[in-house]
Parts: structure tokens; C-alpha cells; sequence
């Protein structure tokens, strides 16, 4: 059962993306220490799109198709206002990354405009979410890290369906998006063994089930 | 009385209405229709969401050969891709970028663009609107970022009015800016070879040429597929890996082994004016091509089934072979005047290929 919204009386729903580095905020180029590891964050990008709303009564409603580029750089980035439907609803479902659709239709324009540095101009395709940053464990120049993870087609997909509970009706919601999650479960990954990834492949995949995640619901306000 | 006053102040109404809508139709771009030779399919290019203008044509040609795209200026799309050579990097194995950089790869040919679906050597390229971006922003080739082109052509008058024309306002984008150069590019059509003209029976081959034709299709035609001269593959010809290029081809993009070596089947329209050959141009001469097929080519379990045993030639096959080669130069495509840089006119004295 899926309606799409039309002409229905709606209300905003305000959703606030907070960046965390496990429990602290995270904040361009300050630094979090990990496994004994000192970690420098200075670049943390991701797109989000296709929301969708599960009602109490089990019906999902279809948003509108937006993509949203999320940069912790830029805090307004992480605020999304979606107009929906008047109503109750028992969970959120969005998509994080960009459809493979989106990454064989041409050039794209706002949050998808390849100027946002989120596109792979080589070999075709967005990346879905971007970590950057130095680490006293890395073996490369700058001790830098640098993950770029993209890849739509088949088993290379790294776009990542997420759904998160609504427990309560109001208008805003805030979702913890933690990047230490990128190198916790499943796949463990280690800066020093693997500080690069900027291609579609095994690694890619891998970095994506662990990014898969790094979302949760902060707390519901009435 | 009454009613004559208010139908009055309607008509007057509807008036300025009208002149209002009117004067804001200034935007009337002038559409213009793709040739597409007789014979051939319909292109794969989705016009729909790019229509051809004369205005977007022309601002994609200014473009094109506009220098301000690359980091210092010095490098245009059209400084690799030059019109007598079929726009292929003439004369050079790998192109010269930014700062003294050499590319990996020979810039390839651009024609019949409107018909092929991905771009480079390895296809890594999905769409043609996006290919400007790859070259604008490789380090090795024009080096510059897309928010760096985009300010300095917004900083020009000419442009704001280019752009304006083209696509109705003076703001420009990523978008506007690869949907220009897509229509002035998908304008090189090349099809009015003589080996085209004998294809509508308007022309006839002299005897080595007619000999080469039959060749070619015993030898040549399932991978240089009529009328495009490319089926669009990617193919693994037994290139041995160039130590220092370390080029896997489709590899890269695909992730998969067996892709290894794999290179896109190179159209032959031209082809005897677009030396060198191969993607990293190793091939100086359409001999040392052949001498490749017939002797020198290192196969491997993923070299191409067709080439597992090489492709044997014999002298006379070769020499018959390159006469018809000869049939597929289309001379009114490498001197259209409208393909050349704005206001330069074509030059007059294109290179004398010696490599041949």
C-alpha cells in the first residue's frame, strides 16, 4: 500500500541531521581519539533523498523525490524540511546516497551539480558519502585518510536504504549520523591497513555496511 | 453603456496582458535538426532534454576552444582535439596537459558522438554531457576546477550574453555549461566519405579499394562494425601493459578481471588522418597497426576469441586494405568551416600525414 502526496492538507516535518564522531559533535578539523588513534575529521559529506513516511497504520507514503547534500561544514545543510501529509507515523525511510537512476541521466543540477565535488568525473557516478580526514596511524603523505564510497550498479551499490523509528506525531525529528560507525561493524577498518578508498569495489561495499549504521533517532520533541 | 465600459477595460486588459507575455518571449533560441546520414540508425542521444539551438551550438563552439577552461589558460578542449585530424590529438601518442603533464591516454577522434552511449577508452563516461567535466578537471590534463570555469565565464559579459541566448538567462551552471559543448560536439557528423557515397551508389571503387572492401569484411567488420566503423565494445587486442602507464582499460571501471586490457574498438572513419593509434598511441602508422594484428600482438586467455591466433595479413592484403581505409576520410567533415575555431576560419594547411 503507497500513496504519493498530492493535493493532501500536509504539515512540515523538520528533520535536523546532527554529525557525531561517536558521542561528541562532530566539528571540521578538531580531533577525536579512536582505538588510541588521534583522528582529524576535516571533511564529512553525504547525500540523503527518496523520503518516506510509514504511517500507524502500516501505509507508506512516498515524498516527493529530492536529493539533499549533507556537509558538516556547513550546518544548514543538515536541516531538511519535507511537507507531508497530516498524520501519524510510526517510521522514516530515506535513502542514503543517490539512485543509480540519478547516476545515468546526464548532467544534474542543485545538490546534484558535479561542482559539489561529489562526483566521480573518470568513471561516471556520485559519491554517496565522503570521510576525510588525518589520522596518527596512517601510512600515507599528510597521514591523511580518504574515503570517497560510490558505485550504483549491482553488487558494487553503495547507497544504502535506512529506516528509523517515529515514535511520536510532531514536526521535528533529529537523526545522530556518528561516523565512527564507518569503522566499526561489520568490516573493520583499519587506517593504517586501508586508508584510501576512491573507487567503486569490495572496499567501497564494505565501508558502505558499515555506514549503513550511522544514523539514529536523538530524541522527539513535542 | 455600462457594459461597453467594462468591456472596454477587459480588451484593454488583455492587451497589456498580451505585449506582456509577447515581451517576455525575447527567449526564442533557434532549433536546429541533426543531419543524420541516410541509412544510419537514430542516435542515442536524448535530444529531448538538450535541444539543439544555433545559440547553444555556437556557445558550445566558443567554448570548445576557449583556453580560460584550463587552470593557466593555455589549454582548450580544442587544443587536443583538432579538426584535421578528425579531432584527435594529431601527432601526439598522449596528450599535453597542464604544467608540462603528459595524459595517459591518446585523445581519441570526436564524430558521430550523437550515436555512442559511453565515453574514453574505457567507457568509464555514461553520459555526454558529462564528458567536458573529466578533461576540464584531470590534473594531467586542463587541471581546473568547475567552480573555477564557471566563475571566470561569469565574470564575461560575452558570456552572460552567450549563455543568455543559448538557454535564456545570463546564470551559468555545470549544467548549461556541458549541455553547450554536448550540442556544439554532437554537430561533427561524419559521414560523407567516398566509401559513404558508394554506399548510395553515387560513387564507385577503383579496384584495390573494392579489394580492400571484401577483406575488410572477411577480416575486420565484426568489431569495426558498418556504418560507424566501431560496434562500441571493448576489446582486448593482446597490447602488452605499458610498464609505465600501467593502463588496465575497462578494468578500471568495471572492477572485473576479465575486463583487463579491454579497450573500446576505435571508429576507422578517418582513420588515415588521425595518427597515432591505440590508447596510449603506440601505434605511429596504420602499418605498425597491422603489423600489430598480424605478428607483434601478445595474446593472453583474455585476448578477444577473434584474435586468439592473431590476425594473419598478407602484403597484398594490407596494401589493399589501406586503399579502401583511404575511402573512409571525409574531407567536407575534417574542413567544415563550422566545426573550426570562431572567427579563424579552417586551416588551409592541415599537416601532411607522413606515418602512412
Amino acid at each position: 500500500m503507497t500513496s504519493s502526496v498530492q493535493s493532501q492538507k500536509t504539515q512540515q516535518l523538520m528533520i535536523h541531521f546532527q554529525n557525531r564522531f561517536g558521542e561528541a559533535l562532530l566539528v571540521p578539523e578538531q580531533s577525536y581519539i579512536m582505538y588510541g588513534d588521534t583522528i582529524t575529521i576535516n571533511r564529512f559529506k553525504y547525500y540523503v533523498s527518496h523520503f518516506e513516511l510509514t504511517n500507524e497504520q502500516g501505509k507508506k507514503i512516498i515524498l516527493p523525490v529530492q536529493y539533499y547534500l549533507i556537509d558538516a561544514a556547513d550546518s544548514v545543510s543538515g536541516n531538511i524540511i519535507l511537507n507531508i501529509p497530516i498524520g501519524q507515523y510510526r517510521s522514516i525511510h530515506f535513502l542514503l546516497g543517490v539512485d543509480s537512476l540519478r547516476n545515468v541521466s546526464g548532467v544534474q543540477s542543485g545538490a546534484l551539480d558535479p561542482l559539489h565535488g561529489m562526483f566521480w568525473t573518470w568513471n561516471s557516478g556520485y559519491i554517496m558519502a565522503k570521510l576525510e580526514g588525518t589520522a596518527t596511524s596512517s601510512q600515507i603523505a599528510g597521514k591523511q585518510f580518504t574515503y570517497h564510497i560510490g558505485g550504483f550498479r549491482g553488487n558494487n551499490n553503495t547507497a544504502r536504504s535506512i529506516t528509523l523509528p517515529l515514535s511520536v506525531t510532531n514536526n521535528k525529528v533529529s537523526i545522530i549520523t556518528d561516523a565512527k560507525k564507518w569503522f566499526e561493524r561489520p568490516y573493520p577498518l583499519i587506517i593504517a591497513k586501508e586508508p584510501v578508498c576512491h573507487s567503486p569495489g569490495t572496499l567501497a561495499v564494505s565501508i558502505a555496511n558499515n555506514y549503513v549504521n550511522m544514523f539514529s533517532i536523538l530524541s522527539q520533541q513535542k | 453603456m455600462k457594459y461597453r465600459k467594462t468591456i472596454g477595460v477587459i480588451v484593454v486588459i488583455c492587451l497589456i496582458c498580451i505585449s506582456w507575455v509577447t515581451g517576455n518571449q525575447y527567449f526564442k533560441p533557434t532549433p536546429v535538426k541533426l543531419m543524420v546520414p541516410k541509412g544510419w540508425s537514430e542516435p542515442v542521444y536524448d535530444f529531448k532534454s538538450n535541444p539543439l539551438t544555433k545559440e547553444g551550438i555556437e556557445l558550445g563552439r566558443q567554448l570548445f576552444y576557449d583556453t580560460r577552461l584550463s587552470k593557466d589558460g593555455t589549454i582548450s578542449c580544442g587544443t587536443c582535439h583538432q579538426q584535421f585530424g578528425a579531432f584527435n590529438t594529431y601527432d601526439h601518442s598522449l596528450s599535453h596537459g597542464y604544467n608540462n603533464s603528459l595524459s595517459t591516454r591518446n585523445a581519441p577522434g570526436l564524430f558521430n558522438l550523437a550515436w555512442q552511449k559511453e565515453f574514453m577508452w574505457d567507457g568509464g563516461i555514461n553520459h555526454l554531457d558529462l564528458q567536458p567535466l573529466a578533461p576540464i578537471t584531470a590534473d594531467t590534463e586542463m587541471a581546473e576546477s568547475i567552480q573555477n570555469v564557471l566563475s571566470k565565464l561569469q565574470a564575461e559579459k560575452e558570456y552572460r550574453r552567450l549563455f543568455k541566448a543559448a538557454f535564456g538567462d545570463e546564470k551559468i551552471t555545470t549544467e548549461k555549461l556541458t549541455k553547450a559543448v554536448s550540442q556544439f560536439v554532437l554537430t561533427f557528423v561524419s559521414g560523407n566519405s567516398k566509401y559513404d557515397r558508394v554506399m548510395q551508389g553515387v560513387d564507385t571503387f577503383i579496384l584495390p579499394e573494392k579489394l580492400g572492401y571484401d577483406i575488410f569484411k572477411k577480416k575486420c567488420v565484426s568489431c569495426h562494425t558498418e556504418p560507424m566503423f566501431t560496434d562500441y565494445s571493448y576489446r582486448n587486442i593482446g597490447m602488452p601493459i605499458d610498464p609505465f602507464l600501467k593502463d588496465l582499460g575497462r578494468m578500471k571501471i568495471t572492477n572485473d578481471p576479465m575486463d583487463s586490457l579491454k579497450f573500446k574498438v576505435p571508429s576507422l572513419r578517418n582513420v588515415m588522418r588521425s595518427f597515432p593509434y591505440g590508447h596510449d598511441g603506440r601505434f605511429f602508422s596504420v602499418m605498425t597497426v597491422m603489423e600489430h594484428y598480424r605478428k607483434n600482438m601478445v595474446p593472453d586467455p583474455r585476448t578477444d576469441p577473434l584474435l586468439q591466433n592473431r590476425l594473419p595479413l598478407s602484403n597484398f592484403e594490407i596494401g589493399q586494405l589501406t586503399a579502401f581505409l583511404h575511402t573512409l576520410t571525409d574531407t567536407s567533415f575534417l574542413k567544415n568551416p563550422n566545426f573550426a575555431a570562431p572567427g579563424k576560419g579552417i586551416s588551409t594547411t592541415a599537416p601532411v600525414d607522413i606515418h602512412n
